[in-house]
């Protein structure tokens, strides 16, 4: 939808006729048509911490995110239980150097977490993330495992295959939300990107999502919003994703992607796997609402 | 006395032991989980190996040596020494029996004899029975009682009790509530608790049994231990000649039967002569002998123990039960045709071996991260009650864990590496088409193929046009097992997103432990 029939929709809309049009749809529509190109920051390079320094840096690095006393969260995936080579999990290197970043830009706390799908203290253990964050040595950066108790009802009043579901309470309610995805490759999905990283951040019976997977995670994305995205394609897993196992479906690309724009920062990703993001039913799902803009050609993108 | 005020008394010291060994007893049983390594250090099954009963009975079972079990030799060599002083002063269930005699209204002793005889027949039937073919020690050894009681229904009560309280207050209390439970909370989940929710088949029944055990203490003092217990029994055979005993009174105490009155185990006879076989030297009668006349003394200073009251028939009726019982065993429709949902945990041994060797301790299930594991009913036969058994829809087995084998006191389940666990089939996968979304409805899904977790996936699907409930055609991805990659883990089943019944189970179909007897019995 464009801006000509926004427009359209809106006269319709003040003349009265139309009330019971799903205004939040349009409206979003509208804004994201309005918004500037997203800016999506690549960066390669075998040094990981310097890496994510690197990626930051056209985007105005951690600073930009979070400011002093900010209470931020950072999701990366710890859903399986396997090793950092075998590529299923974000690479511990990046979330430390990524909640250091964090730190240093003044956060008063920084928690980790991911709702895993492996047992949680084997996915915690084996990701090495578990070890990485605890090795940081500062109080304000918390890894926990998703406490039952922290997911609560959430209304998802745009959402058009899920309009309620429970979310972790302080995903939802910090001042910094930061998601720190792996990308690699999924069954259902194609791939998993930004926005399937936010299954981590729910609670529920999360298989029957899968049974309209691509809106249930966008309608899922009008509520969880990150303020920064931060793709983690060091390695990426080219098969039997999501969680891989064996070394030689994983392709070394030491590579990092961020953006401010969820969809963006997807759709970029996804062409890393020689894809287009048309083929990723969330990536095309979120952009339809607004959510963010998966056109490669109205992007600027540094480094890539 | 005076000078060693400070110090306890005898009483004091066996207080001290019992607490000092259940204390042990309890951080072994928390410590039997996942750790953060995959190999784990110190476990519950540590008791089951220094239980010779047990011993015993694995190794008539396997009609080999249990290397696993010889500490059980340990125990053999105290009591041959002290006689029973395991039951006074180690045993943790002996130590909540005492513990609990004032909730069941009896304190005090008993000098009632009669039934002493029934813990030698059970041993002798155990024994026997265990050599041909029919494991019951499990049921009524005190450590199995003990630890599948705890496991299976203590500790997770304590966990749903405890995390219920701190839900409320983390809810519903103000913050300066919190800064102060939250930490505790937090430090309950870290060292008591079980790390998740957990939830076990028969954990009711398991209870009961417990309870059952010590309100007999209400009819008797330690009426398990002086009539029921078979490992009792068992040490109270090595305990007729120990080395150093309890020597009691004599004609000069008068109309003094105190020590006779108090025992607990009821060991003192009329004339006040201590029988080895019975007392667990709590040495009430030593601290509350008005004389002090109740010393310790080497064997060749008293009286022998009295003879059993045990006569041929009752000997020759427990070893013909033992032996002719497992000759009914056959003639039941598993025997041919095995339970199919019946999967057990990888590295158990063929199945006539496993219920031989398993103790029914339930601390693999304790232990299993995935709580898959659960105690079967009937499923493998009475004999089977309390043994573990896979169920897929409560809990999956986790692809790189092999705790229960590390665990399981006897070897009933074998200790496997990691890569040997990779490799060991518990079971099959298949799907049941009439619920599976993709087939049944043309609605994508494929949670279970998500989350197989061979590296080559033994869950595939295939992209399929279909129609679907609402008469569109659509392309759905359809899943379908790999029958020679899968191990059933059951994780599919446990993640399958459907209500109820899964779309897809795991039967114990094509297990490894059964691969080289086909055409035996059904196997």
């Amino acid at each position: 939808m464009h801006r000509r029939q926004f427009l359209r929709d809106v006269l319709l809309w003040s003349a009265g006729a139309t009330l019971a049009l799903p205004r939040f749809t349009i409206r979003t529509e509208a804004l994201a048509a309005e918004k500037p190109p997203p800016l999506v920051s690549v960066a390669r390079g075998a040094d990981y911490p310097a890496l994510v320094t690197q990626v930051l840096e056209p985007l105005g690095s951690m600073a930009a995110f979070v400011r002093p006393g900010d209470r931020v969260v950072v999701k990366p995936n710890i859903g399986w239980d396997r090793s950092p080579e075998q590529g299923a999990n974000t690479h511990p290197q990046v979330v430390r150097a990524v909640v250091e970043a964090a730190l240093a830009a003044g956060a008063a706390r920084v928690l980790v977490f991911d709702r895993t799908c492996n047992e949680p203290r084997r996915c915690y253990a084996s990701s090495g993330i578990e070890a990485a964050v605890q090795a940081i040595g500062d109080r304000r950066a918390v890894i926990e495992h998703a406490d039952p108790r922290k997911f609560v009802p959430v209304e998802i009043s745009r959402g058009q295959a899920l309009t309620r579901w429970d979310i972790h309470r302080e995903a939802l309610d910090c001042d910094c939300y930061i998601n720190l995805p792996v990308a690699k490759h999924h069954g259902l999905s194609g791939l998993t990107l930004g926005l399937k990283n936010a299954m981590g951040a729910i609670g529920g019976n999360r298989g029957t999502l899968h049974h309209d997977l691509g809106q249930s995670l966008a309608d899922l994305a009008t509520v969880l919003q990150p303020k920064l995205t931060l793709i983690d394609a060091t390695r990426i897993l080219l098969r039997n994703g999501p969680q891989g196992g064996d070394v030689a479906d994983v392709r070394r690309l030491d590579t990092l992607v961020a953006s401010a724009d969820p969809v963006a920062a997807d759709a970029w990703a996804t062409t890393l796997f020689d894809l287009r993001p048309e083929t990723i039913a969330s990536t095309v799902a979120a952009h339809r609402m607004g959510l963010g803009e998966m056109d490669l050609a109205r992007m600027r993108v540094v480094g890539g | 006395m005076a000078p060693r005020r400070w110090l306890p008394g005898p009483v004091g010291w066996r207080r001290l032991a019992q607490w000092g060994f259940f204390v042990l007893f309890l951080v072994l049983f928390v410590k039997t989980d996942y750790s953060g390594v995959d190999e784990l250090h110190g476990a519950v099954n540590l008791l089951f190996r220094i239980d010779p009963l047990l011993a015993l009975t694995a190794m008539l079972a396997a009609k080999t040596v249990v290397v696993l079990m010889l500490p059980a030799l340990a125990t053999v060599a105290l009591t041959l020494v002290f006689g029973r002083a395991f039951c006074g002063w180690a045993c943790p269930l002996g130590a909540l029996i005492d513990a609990s005699r004032m909730l069941f209204g009896r304190p005090g002793g008993d000098p009632e004899t009669r039934g002493r005889w029934i813990k030698y027949a059970l041993l002798l039937f155990l024994l026997v029975g265990a050599l041909f073919g029919l494991p019951l020690a499990g049921y009524v050894d005190p450590f199995s009682i003990l630890v599948r009681a705890l496991a299976l229904a203590v500790h997770p009560a304590l966990d749903h009790a405890l995390t219920t309280l701190f839900t409320w207050t983390y809810q519903h209390a103000p913050t300066w509530v919190n800064q102060f439970t939250e930490p505790v909370y937090a430090l309950l989940r870290a060292h008591v608790l079980p790390f998740s929710a957990k939830v076990y088949a028969l954990s009711v029944p398991s209870l009961v049994l417990l309870l059952a055990v010590l309100g007999l203490s209400r009819v008797r003092s330690r009426f398990f231990c002086r009539i029921l217990c078979p490992l009792g029994g068992l040490l109270a055979l090595g305990s007729r000649r120990p080395l150093v005993r309890l020597v009691g009174g004599d004609d000069d105490c008068g109309t003094c039967r105190l020590c006779r009155t108090i025992c607990r185990t009821g060991a003192i006879d009329q004339e006040r002569h201590i029988d080895p076989a019975e007392c667990v030297l709590c040495l009430d009668c030593v601290q509350k002998c008005p004389r002090d006349r109740i010393h310790f003394a080497r064997a060749s200073a008293a009286p022998a123990a009295p003879p059993i009251n045990l006569g041929r028939r009752t000997v020759l009726a427990s070893l013909a039960a033992g032996a002719l019982a497992p000759l009914a065993l056959p003639a039941r429709p598993h025997a041919r045709h095995p339970e199919p949902y019946l999967v057990r945990p990888p590295g158990a041994l063929a199945e006539p071996d496993f219920l031989g060797q398993c103790v029914r301790c339930g601390e693999c299930m304790k232990v299993c991260i995935g709580n898959a594991l659960h105690a079967s009913g009937l499923e493998a036969g009475l004999e089977g009650l309390f043994t573990p058994r896979l169920i897929g829809r409560i809990g999956y087995c986790e692809y790189n864990c092999t705790l229960c084998g590390q665990v399981c006191p006897t070897g009933a389940i074998r200790r496997l590496g990691r890569d040997e666990k990779h490799a060991t089939v518990i079971g099959r996968a298949h799907f049941d088409r009439n619920r599976c979304l993709p087939y049944a409805s043309g609605i994508d899904c494929i949670v279970c193929e998500e989350h197989c977790p061979t590296p080559d996936k033994a869950i595939k699907f295939r992209e399929t046009e279909v129609v679907n409930s609402r008469g569109e055609r659509v392309s759905v991805r359809q899943p379908y097992v790999v029958d020679s990659l899968c191990i059933g883990c059951g994780i599919c089943e446990n993640k399958c997103p459907l209500e109820g019944a899964a779309a897809v189970l795991v039967t114990a179909a094509g297990e490894s432990r059964h691969a080289g007897r086909r055409g035996w019995g059904g196997y």
